[in-house]
């Protein structure tokens, strides 16, 4: 090449590479035991990905300059459990992504215990290394997996938490008729079971079927943008959950940590109504019948039937 | 006919043991997750039981004939009677198995032992007797071994993706333990008859 060509395009690539290497920003790419992950950093934003079936899923976000605020939709909408258990003080979480919604929960309640049970180490390490979580005696992490520690587990909790994914797949083990029982036993008696379901395809009417099957009440929260149905169910039929006028004012919600970063009323918007009509066609997953992979690929028809 | 017969069983069998493997998994994941540490000892359980079962079927294939066939009619039996004990008892034992012993590695040790080794290794012993079958009709050795266990693999595949893709999707695991149940007994009655000595005029 040209030596004089060849220093000018150096004086143009220099300054464009000095300035991403200023900013800090990065992309890295990491195949651990159970998944393929991305993190990815621009500017003050921290992503983490998980690649499968080609692309590349958002599993959390975490804003470093402000990392108590909520920068994946999902995870504000998991908030919705306040109206019905108001007071979390031990809250279990499986499935720990990149603790996104664990810093806005800890700030908001001081005195309350998170518990994030996470099967992938590497996703822990990354949290750490990463996005800046570190856990504490209040937001303990245990490396197992989330089935085994409910099963062990004998205390019992305000809220339960499901947010696992593996590869873009939630395990068929932890979308059972039977663990949902496991769960509601560790549930106290005005526990909230919160689960993070995915409505794009035919899997989410059996998720909602079989969380009916255990749980006589069942409220879904329609997270804007990607398809995100946060589902709080509870084991008691009195007194009734589903009308959200007998929901607590959000007034009496609020905590100082939630100002500019949780907007309760948006989140009560996010209230759907079930999808009654797909519901009575789908089929209850149990740990003997749970074809969870093969109804996650059938795309759902929406279309006028919710 | 015979040889068509023949084959019918050796793919059979092949699509008993892989997609056994699969069932087995399903019926892990409840009790012990489905960790890398899962299917660790999973698959060490089916590797150890195809190499336990080829060397007891190589050692069978040598015997005289009538041991052989009462060796035949042990490895068919045990084959079958294990089959049925983990789709009969399969989810209660499992159940008892991860009360009984808290450290995991354990526990999936005796389950795998317990549920699924035992059947894995009849069925597999019955690999060196097919080959043994077409070496004593005239296929040179190599041949023949290359033959059954090419055939074999095939049916190890296609046990592999029929259960992953047909039969889970549409049938409760229990359910499809006893088909596995029923397709052995069937395939392994008419091997045992295929394989049995020529009785002289």
């Amino acid at each position: 090449m040209n030596p004089s060509l060849l220093r000018i395009l150096i004086g143009l690539l220099l300054p464009l590479t000095a300035r991403a290497a200023a900013a800090g920003d990065y992309i890295e790419h990491f195949d651990t035991i159970y998944n393929s992950l991305t993190v990815e950093k621009r500017g003050s934003i921290v992503e983490l990905r998980a690649r499968s079936r080609g692309i590349e899923a958002l599993e959390s976000a975490v804003d470093l300059s402000d990392p108590q605020r909520l920068v994946v939709a999902y995870t504000r909408s998991l908030y919705a459990a306040l109206f019905f258990q108001p007071q979390p003080q031990r809250v279990m979480m499986i499935g720990l992504g990149g603790a996104g919604f664990h810093r806005l929960f800890a700030a908001a309640y001081p005195d309350a215990l998170l518990q994030t049970v996470e099967l992938d180490p590497k996703v822990l390490e990354l949290c750490e290394t990463r996005l800046e979580f570190k856990p504490t005696a209040r937001t303990p992490v245990v490396l197992m997996d989330g089935r085994m520690f409910v099963k062990r587990d004998k205390q019992t909790w305000d809220w339960i938490i499901l947010d696992a994914f593996r590869g873009g797949f939630v395990p068929p083990h932890l979308k059972t008729e039977e663990f949902y029982r496991e769960c509601a036993a560790r549930l106290g008696e005005r526990g909230v079971f919160v689960s993070n379901l995915h409505a794009t395809t035919e899997l989410y009417y059996s998720d909602v079927k079989t969380i009916q099957a255990v749980f006589p009440q069942v409220v879904l929260f329609e997270t804007e943008g990607r398809g995100n149905v946060i589902a709080c169910a509870v084991k008691y039929r009195q007194p009734v959950i589903t009308d959200p006028t007998k929901w607590p004012v959000t007034e009496l919600l609020h905590r100082p940590p939630f100002a500019g970063r949780l907007d309760l009323d948006a989140i009560r918007r996010e209230h759907g109504a079930l999808p009654a009509n797909r519901i009575r066609a789908a089929r209850v997953l149990t740990d003997d019948f749970a074809p969870v992979e093969f109804l996650d690929a059938i795309k759902a028809n929406n279309t006028g039937s919710r | 006919m015979l040889i068509f017969a023949f084959y019918s069983v050796v793919v059979t069998l092949g699509i008993l043991s892989m997609g056994f493997q699969l069932l087995a998994s399903r019926l892990l994941n409840p009790h012990f997750g489905s960790s890398i540490i899962v299917w660790a000892w999973l698959i060490s359980t089916f590797l150890a039981a195809f190499s336990l079962g080829s060397m007891v079927g190589g050692w069978i294939s040598n015997l005289a004939p009538a041991q052989r066939n009462r060796g035949q009619l042990i490895g068919a039996a045990l084959a079958v009677l294990t089959l049925a004990l983990t789709a009969a008892f399969g989810r209660t034992l499992l159940g008892q198995i991860e009360l009984a012993f808290p450290a995991m590695s354990t526990a999936l040790l005796v389950s795998c032992l317990g549920l699924f080794f035992l059947p894995v290794t009849a069925l597999s012993s019955f690999g060196p007797q097919c080959v043994q079958f077409l070496a004593t009709r005239g296929t040179p050795p190599g041949k023949a071994s290359g033959i059954v266990y090419g055939a074999s693999t095939l049916g190890n595949i296609a046990g592999v993706m029929l259960t992953a893709f047909v039969l889970i999707p549409h049938f409760r695991v229990s359910t499809l333990l006893y088909v596995w149940l029923a397709v052995a007994v069937a395939s392994l009655a008419g091997l045992v008859r295929l394989l049995r000595p020529p009785t002289s005029a």
